[in-house]
């Protein structure tokens, strides 16, 4: 593990980084709609339209348009939001902290929870326990977040009344508040997320439980519990972190559907509602900040890997 | 010489049809309201959507303001006149305003809202109402004679003047304090003369605004966006939360103390709800479908009668929403003043007849596409139960779904056979039937473009006198039921649900919440 590696892969990234800009730009402009139409609604005539437009800067040939963005992307100035006319950038940044701190949360709970319930599952493979987790995992994963959500949100925000149905604040602004807030969001990705990675943890671990190094291993007359904290759990545990590499990369990209149920001023949010508002700095900036995340997660997990699997190199 | 006054603030007998049981108590409390998104700016009749004049017309007032009964009435304004020959109208300011500043309204202050509003840098949506580009109103000229007159004169009268000033959707051409822009001209935020002045805006989460206790009230009840308005709660909360099943559970948790703009879908179940309360009124907006009659098929009159008689509109309308509001066959909104019982008048449905037509016209059963979208339910719904209803008269209708955006712009090219529609509110009558009709070479939205219509409707906007008006309305009413460019269905009901305890709340027809005049018990 190089830092000239780390590098090397940034760099792959750019052509990536790059073809995302131009497919999202693209891909906008191809849908019918634009922010001014949107703006004027059903009273648009077309000199008002074409006034907006141009103020918008959304006259003049497409590829000039692009370039325009990309150079002032280049210099990490993503534009301003054709809606309410806020610094793109910053937006993208303030709606992270929200999305960040819910899926880090989640994801962190969800592995603690998954990796030792699917290694425990596969020691007991075929049991009744067995069954239970992944009897379990199966419904939690197959279940819609929206709907989970709003089951929480009743069951706990209504019924019980012990967290509030809407709003946020930051851990700085208000620590208690910032939990009650927070809470409902987290359990609902931490369950749906224990059910992806538990499935994954309990296959990994019986692929390394058939291997002969465990059998030696027992053979030697060490404890079930070292042989499943010693050889099975670390070794179990590589592929399961590729998959919580991509797992938290798209999660990272916005939570929209859970940010929606639980009014969270989030990235998915700002994503959506942009896509809706046909907010072309908003959805290009976004998605370009998405898929860099992605990138630097999917990076930091294969820098991870050689720590886990002595086999893989990161040269 | 003066021809007409506007009767000085009579506003006092009308509307107030708030619940007056309870006392109304004015405390350091906080009301919560929900808003299905945030607010697009905080300039009024600038960079902004429905919730944003909402927010914004408890901030900031206009000369004049729309009452109850959707008529102008003088606000800042003590009166207003007009000259002999209609182009000149004089406004007289009322006298012991304060903006939120602490500073008292004069002409000045007026004049400068004003030539701002007229720059177009300000990009006023209202702008192209007042500067002659569509029509309506040419302003030649604004001053201010003395401190408490401001003159405005016209290139040549128009009966929507006063309208445009007053419409919510510019911003009530809301006169703010100088002090709302930078030293560089830049926005800072609206120092008006409203009950309320702008607190905290937390963008995607709430508008916090604050209670303005040197606010100087017109006497007598609530009257639109006119009328005595009195602050009872020390601050208002605009809750951005864009999930109406959240919203719902926000409401019955306690954690917003209203909500606006209830979807129907929820409707039964709130209704059912001891501590929550549930209101309607007709708005002004018009659900409607739309024909295109430049369409080779459609554009046989025979085939949109056709489907005007298959379709059962009273029995679809009250599928849709009960009896919260009749169904409308006239573009003039029924709240609307000039909205006669003549306007009433709906061929009943008649599937032979239909048949009938339809074998005139040689249909061979071709399938016509209607766009419609899920953005609004009862767009949709209105679409599914008119494929229904047309089909037992032969008549295949194909749907196809958009997104709201989608759909937006097809109709604005014009590019579609059938559309199930949702117009914005029209607050003048003239306009609801503008907003329909204009030549299709230029401005391909329009869906009615009879010449002679369109003369009727021009005519509209330059008569003054009312009665001579009224049988304009009459006229465009009955050729636009022969001509059968669009179906209009009704027009959609503004729900509002409140808390047990949350008192004075009152929907009405242009759809905004005002929480001014509202308490908590």
């Amino acid at each position: 593990m190089t830092p000239l590696y780390a590098l090397k892969r940034l760099a792959l990234a750019l052509p990536t980084l790059l073809l995302v800009a131009v497919a999202v730009f693209g891909l906008l402009r191809l849908v019918p709609g634009d922010p001014a139409q949107l703006m004027l609604g059903d009273a648009a005539d077309a000199t008002q339209l074409a006034e907006l437009r141009r103020s918008m800067g959304l006259e003049g040939p497409l590829w000039l348009q692009f370039a325009t963005w990309l150079g002032h992307a280049l210099q990490g100035n993503l534009g301003v939001s054709l809606a309410n006319g806020e610094a793109v950038l910053p937006l993208i940044l303030d709606r992270f902290q929200v999305t960040a701190a819910i899926v880090l949360l989640a994801v962190l709970l969800a592995g603690m929870i998954a990796v030792p319930l699917g290694t425990i599952a596969a020691w007991k493979q075929n049991s009744f326990l067995d069954l239970s987790v992944v009897g379990g995992a199966t419904l939690l994963l197959s279940i819609p977040s929206f709907w989970l959500g709003l089951l929480l949100l009743i069951l706990f925000g209504l019924n019980l009344g012990w967290v509030p149905v809407v709003g946020y604040v930051t851990f700085g602004e208000n620590p208690w508040q910032a939990a009650l807030y927070i809470v409902l969001p987290v359990l609902t990705l931490m369950l749906i997320e224990t059910g992806v990675l538990t499935r994954m943890a309990r296959s990994a671990a019986i692929d390394v439980l058939r291997l002969e190094y465990v059998a030696h291993a027992r053979s030697k007359g060490l404890s079930e519990a070292a042989v499943l904290g010693r050889h099975v759990l670390p070794n179990a545990f590589a592929p399961t972190l590729t998959l919580l590499g991509i797992v938290l990369g798209n999660l990272l990209g916005g939570i929209a559907v859970i940010e929606t149920v639980f009014t969270l001023p989030g990235l998915g949010r700002l994503l959506v509602d942009g896509i809706y508002a046909r907010d072309y700095p908003v959805v290009q900036g976004t998605m370009l900040f998405v898929a860099t995340i992605y990138v630097l997660v999917n990076l930091l997990v294969d820098l991870l890997y050689p720590l886990f699997d002595p086999r893989v190199t990161a040269e | 010489m003066i021809r007409c006054t506007i009767a000085s603030l009579a506003i006092a007998g009308l509307a107030a049809t708030t619940a007056l049981a309870q006392q109304p108590a004015r405390g350091d409390y906080m009301l919560r309201a929900s808003l299905n998104s945030d607010i697009r700016s905080t300039q009024p009749g600038g960079n902004r959507d429905f919730n944003t004049d909402s927010v914004m017309l408890h901030v900031v007032e206009g000369l004049v303001a729309l009452s109850e009964k959707i008529a102008v009435v003088p606000m800042l304004a003590e009166k207003v006149d007009l000259s002999e020959d209609g182009r000149t109208y004089r406004f007289t300011i009322r006298d012991g305003v304060s903006f939120h500043n602490g500073a008292p309204l004069t002409s000045a202050e007026v004049l400068w809202s004003l030539k701002r509003y007229l720059d177009p840098a300000t990009q006023w949506r209202c702008l192209p109402d007042v500067n002659g580009s569509s029509g309506l109103a040419k302003i030649t000229d604004v001053a201010a004679p003395d401190a408490r007159t401001v003159t405005i004169t016209l290139e040549q009268p128009a009966a929507l003047f006063l309208s445009i000033l007053a419409r919510p959707d510019c911003g009530s051409t809301g006169i703010m304090h100088p002090s709302s822009v930078g030293a560089d001209g830049a926005w800072a935020k609206p120092i008006g003369t409203g009950p309320y002045s702008l607190g905290e805006w937390r963008r995607g989460q709430y508008i916090e605004l604050e209670r303005f206790d040197r606010y100087a009230s017109l006497p007598g009840a609530r009257d639109g966006f006119a009328g005595g308005k009195q602050a009872y709660a020390a601050r208002l909360r605009f809750v951005v939360i864009p999930d109406s099943s959240a919203t719902k559970a926000a409401l019955l948790a306690g954690n917003i103390d209203v909500q606006g703009d209830v979807p129907s879908p929820e409707l039964p179940d709130l209704r059912a709800r001891s501590g929550i309360i549930v209101q309607a009124a007709p708005s002004m907006g018009m659900t409607a479908l739309l024909m295109q009659t430049r369409d080779p098929l459609l554009k046989d009159v025979r085939i949109r009668r056709a489907l005007a008689l298959a379709i059962d509109v009273p029995e679809l309308v009250s599928s849709m929403i009960g009896s919260d509001a009749p169904s409308n066959p006239s573009p003039v909104p029924s709240a609307s003043a000039f909205h006669s019982e003549a306007q009433n008048a709906r061929p009943a449905r008649d599937v032979a007849a239909a048949k009938r037509l339809l074998a005139e016209a040689g249909y061979r059963g071709q399938t016509i596409r209607m766009i419609t979208n899920r953005r609004y339910p009862n767009v949709y719904d209105a679409a599914v139960a008119t494929q229904a209803m047309a089909s037992e008269a032969g008549i295949k209708i194909e749907l196809e779904v958009l997104d709201w955006a989608t759909q937006l712009d097809r109709y604005t090219r014009g590019d579609y056979q059938m559309m199930s529609f949702i117009y914005s509110s029209r607050l003048e009558p003239s306009l609801s039937y503008e907003m329909i009709s204009g030549p299709k070479d230029t401005q391909a939205r329009k869906v009615w473009e009879t010449p002679e219509a369109l003369a009727l409707i021009q005519r509209s906007m330059r008569v003054t006198d009312a009665a001579e008006r009224q049988g304009i309305f009459e006229e465009l009413f009955r050729r636009f039921m022969a001509e059968v460019p669009a179906i209009p269905l009704y027009n959609q009901p503004d729900y509002v649900a409140t808390r047990a305890g949350i008192n004075g709340v009152q929907p009405w027809a242009s759809g905004q919440t005002r929480l001014w005049g509202v308490w908590r018990q």
